[in-house]
């Protein structure tokens, strides 16, 4: 199978690939699975307390290439947004960028289950409550 | 040993019209081939759906249900009996393949019992989005961590003894992992052939949730050997 250009750059040149301090009150963490590939996802972001800003977003993805990139994607598109806008982002935007064949479609959807597992563990650090979508995810 | 649904109707040959058992791939009065069943794998084979399979009597029965349906015998037929005759191989094949293989005769078994496993589950069709466990996910990402460490270092300092034997240490252990799960889903296959109702259920959640395991696994293993250029 054939995987579109932006995934080969993703997988090539991934965004954002690493780790944050995850002891501190401003970063949350979502680890993910999908157990039916074995693929293993780790998202992080830092928000910003006072303004509720993701001011940095990392990840580390084992996975195949549309896993990698899904994530990859995911972490360029939460900088900068609150936490609230970072919920809005559905796996269908991260199949529509990257063109996903439908086979793949459970990476993105892996990658958005990982922006919310990351929020929902902010949100608890944080005492913030949870809107009910969140809650879920986090589980 | 042959299987009979609660429900099941005789069914007459098309040919000899002689009633026939419905999950049949020839007539047991005319001989004549029939039309290609609508049952599962398992029902090919005329076996009760369990785990434990004699697999030397499940090759006999595949080489004799394919001798039995060889193009050669059906040279004279009608074309809808060789286009039976088709069918029925690649069903027979198909059945053949996925009951010898352990993990893919349990998948295939739980997928029949209505478990949701497979990749047309994953991600939002999956019904129960808790089935991974937390430990599990964070033990799988710290191994593959670690694994990673040792690549890229591998990758640089190519030919470290010390590297080379945590590599090797590495991959006991997965293997051993996996071991572990094979062995526990044996026991559950015993539970599931032996099982009421009830026993049956709780071992099918076990399986899944060992296949689940086993899917993590099987990557671990296969980047170790990989990483070790076997």
């Amino acid at each position: 199978m054939a995987y579109s250009d932006k995934v080969v750059d993703h997988y090539s040149n991934p965004r954002n690939v690493g780790t944050l301090d995850k002891s501190t009150t401003e970063v949350g963490t979502g680890l993910v699975g999908a157990p039916e590939c074995g693929d293993v996802m780790r998202l992080q972001i830092k928000v910003n307390p006072e303004t509720q800003v993701i001011e940095d977003a990392k990840f580390k993805t084992f996975g195949c290439g549309s896993a990698i990139a899904s994530s990859s994607l995911a972490t360029e598109w939460v900088k900068g947004k609150t936490v609230e806008e970072a919920l809005t982002i559905k796996n269908t935007d991260i199949v529509k960028e990257l063109a996903l064949p439908p086979v793949k479609i459970h990476c993105s959807v892996l990658a958005e289950d990982a922006i919310r597992a990351a929020i929902g563990d902010w949100k608890k650090k944080n005492g913030v409550a949870e809107t009910a979508e969140a809650a879920v995810a986090a589980k | 040993m042959l299987k009979t649904a609660d429900n099941a109707v005789p069914v007459a040959c098309w040919s000899c019209s002689v009633a026939k058992t419905p999950e049949t791939l020839f007539c047991q009065h005319c001989s004549k081939i029939q039309p290609p069943l609508e049952g599962d794998f398992y029902s090919v084979f005329n076996l009760e759906r369990k785990l434990n399979l004699d697999l030397a009597a499940l090759e006999r029965e595949f080489h004799r249900l394919t001798r039995k349906l060889h193009p050669d015998n059906f040279a004279r037929a009608t074309e809808t009996e060789q286009a039976w005759s088709l069918a029925d191989t690649a069903m027979v094949n198909d059945a053949y393949r996925t009951l010898k293989d352990p993990i893919r005769r349990t998948e295939y078994l739980l997928m029949l019992e209505g478990a949701q496993i497979g990749e047309e589950h994953s991600g939002k069709n999956r019904v129960d989005p808790s089935r991974v466990p937390a430990d599990l996910l964070e033990e799988v990402f710290d191994l593959n961590m670690q694994l990673e460490e040792m690549r890229a270092a591998r990758k640089l300092g190519e030919t470290d003894a010390a590297l080379e034997a945590d590599l090797q240490t590495a991959k006991i252990k997965f293997d051993g992992l996996m071991a572990d799960v094979d062995e526990q889903l044996k026991t559950q296959w015993g539970v599931w052939d032996q099982g009421d109702e009830a026993t049956r259920k709780s071992a099918m959640t076990n399986m899944v949730s060992l296949i689940d395991r086993r899917n993590y696994i099987r990557n671990l293993v296969r980047d170790v050997n990989e990483a070790l250029g076997s």
